[in-house]
């Protein structure tokens, strides 16, 4: 049973229009709003327990594809099919609020990720164990440092149980103890045989962590195979596109 | 249509409640004084409105003492008021939501929506006390009350979702809503009685829902008979017509809030 499935997916984006006199303005001139496709025709099919990562420049697709995965936005043509709960560690601590403390935001955000009272009741205790914040639970998260914050979110996250985690950029934050911890509970997710997309510019932690690589390049699927060709022609792509210098200058291009 | 309220309820109920009570808890938190404001305002406004129609404008209510007659639809006008617009704005405000994690965006407006049952509880233990205090009797027919606010939420609820929706792709709405809010608020019987309305405007004066609702308030709370079923019985119509659009226009819509928004 494949896990996510895109058949000829591709997706267009209308360059925005937020106000009535620019939408009015278009209609007099019969003029169509800019459109582009920010993904064209991509096909792949991810099986269960597979670790894929996601290569890309800024402004190719990754981030498009990460929102239909996650199911917040419907492809303009082709068919996305997911199947099982996803845990998307793109938005930590999503519809957490400044005023009320640590235990009401876990309740807030696990909700908000699918979770019902009565699940979150069950795993409070470790949730609050593993975000180390024990002493500060009943405290409000405006007193939290910017490290306890994105633990708490990260800490909810894992303890959805999902099936599909979805990873943007995560270990670009936090300090070097948090990321660690993060990587360990990652690690644990990849023996349990979780499905995990990850979209990241480090290429050591996507060699050693991921069994596919995926390669986006101007909307379009360019490669997908083994992490490490993946990574070989990703660089052979960018030095043909910027020249040399950019083959190993592309990690340090943060988003 | 109805049908999807089920599993939306079901399914989603809790996160609905804990978005509300997050608004609920994080704004007392943040002031008592916060809550004793929504006393103080329609107070206030009250006092005010009261001084200008009574003796400046001397508008006529008969045996209805005229402070009285205003409250009993400045209370719901205003929870209809505050609710549309807090919706209004409720999808912009959560954007960094809709556009990461995958939920029936519809619990936006909806919560907004219910945070305001707070305020609209405290100003009607004020209308209350003012009617006790004033000699008021209260009447039978009071057991109206849950029929005609039902019709008035789902009003409510069905222009918010048209108006939520509209301003994610146009945010002049949020602009244009006070504008909107006003004309509403004098195209409806808050300050003056109906019958000052001239005869042959009645017709089209009855289409806004809001006419038939504060009309069925008076007549249960203070004259103490049935609602008035020529524009109650329109309000009821209207109101199934602007839900039924609302619903309609938000689920088309809410597929590409998180490409616009």
């Amino acid at each position: 049973m494949t896990a996510i499935k895109f058949d000829q997916v591709s997706k267009q984006y209308t360059k925005g229009k937020k106000l009535l006199k620019e939408a009015l303005i278009e209609v007099a001139r019969f003029k169509r709003a800019e459109q582009f496709w920010a993904l064209k025709d991509i096909s792949l099919a991810v099986e269960p327990g597979e670790v894929v990562g996601v290569l890309g420049p800024n402004g190719s697709g990754k981030s498009t594809l990460l929102k239909l995965i996650a199911g917040v936005t419907e492809p303009t043509t082709g068919l996305v099919t997911v199947k099982g709960r996803i845990a998307p560690l793109i938005e930590l601590g999503a519809g957490f609020h400044a005023e009320l403390t640590g235990r009401e935001n876990i309740y807030i955000n696990g909700s908000i990720l699918g979770l019902k009272i009565k699940e979150i009741d069950r795993r409070l205790k470790e949730i609050i164990d593993f975000a180390e914040l024990v002493e500060f639970i009943d405290t409000p998260i405006k007193h939290y440092s910017s490290g306890m914050y994105m633990r708490l979110g990260f800490s909810v996250a894992i303890h959805v149980d999902p099936d599909i985690l979805l990873i943007d950029e995560i270990l670009a934050v936090g300090d070097a103890p948090f990321q660690a911890k993060c990587l360990r509970a990652m690690n644990q997710f990849k023996n349990q045989e979780k499905t995990m997309v990850i979209v990241s510019h480090a290429s050591d932690l996507l060699e050693s962590f991921c069994t596919r690589g995926l390669v986006i390049w101007q909307g379009s699927l360019a490669f997908s195979g083994p992490m490490t060709e993946a990574l070989k022609e990703y660089r052979r792509l960018l030095t043909e596109q910027y020249g040399n210098h950019f083959n190993h200058g592309y990690h340090s291009h943060p988003e | 249509m109805i049908f999807g309220f089920i599993p939306l309820v079901n399914q989603w109920g809790e996160l609905i409640q804990q978005l509300t009570q997050r608004e609920i808890k994080a704004r007392y938190k943040q002031s008592i004084l916060g809550y004793a404001w929504v006393v103080l305002a329609p107070l206030l406004k009250l006092t005010t409105l009261s001084i200008v129609f009574k003796y400046f404008f001397k508008i006529n209510t008969g045996e209805i003492p005229y402070s009285l007659f205003l409250f009993t639809a400045l209370v719901p006008w205003t929870y209809t008021a505050n609710a549309v617009s807090a919706a209004t704005s409720s999808l912009i405000a959560n954007a960094a939501l809709i556009t990461k994690i995958k939920m029936p965006r519809v619990i936006f407006p909806i919560s907004a929506i219910l945070v305001k049952l707070v305020d609209l509880g405290l100003s009607t233990a004020v209308l209350l006390a003012l009617m006790l205090t004033m000699g008021q009797p209260i009447y039978w027919t009071i057991i109206w009350l849950p029929l005609i606010f039902l019709v008035q939420m789902v009003m409510t609820l069905g222009v918010s979702l048209i108006l939520s929706a509209l301003n994610v792709f146009y945010r002049d709405v949020e602009n244009l809503l006070e504008v909107f809010l006003m004309i509403w608020m004098y195209l409806s019987p808050v300050i003056y009685p109906p019958e000052y309305v001239p005869e042959t405007w009645r017709m089209v004066y009855n289409l806004n829902p809001m006419v038939g609702i504060i009309n069925a308030y008076r007549n249960t709370l203070l004259y103490g008979v049935a609602p008035p079923w020529e524009s109650f019985g329109y309000a009821i119509l209207v109101t199934a017509g602007v839900f039924i659009i609302g619903w309609r226009y938000f689920q088309k819509r809410q597929a590409v809030f998180a490409d616009v928004i």
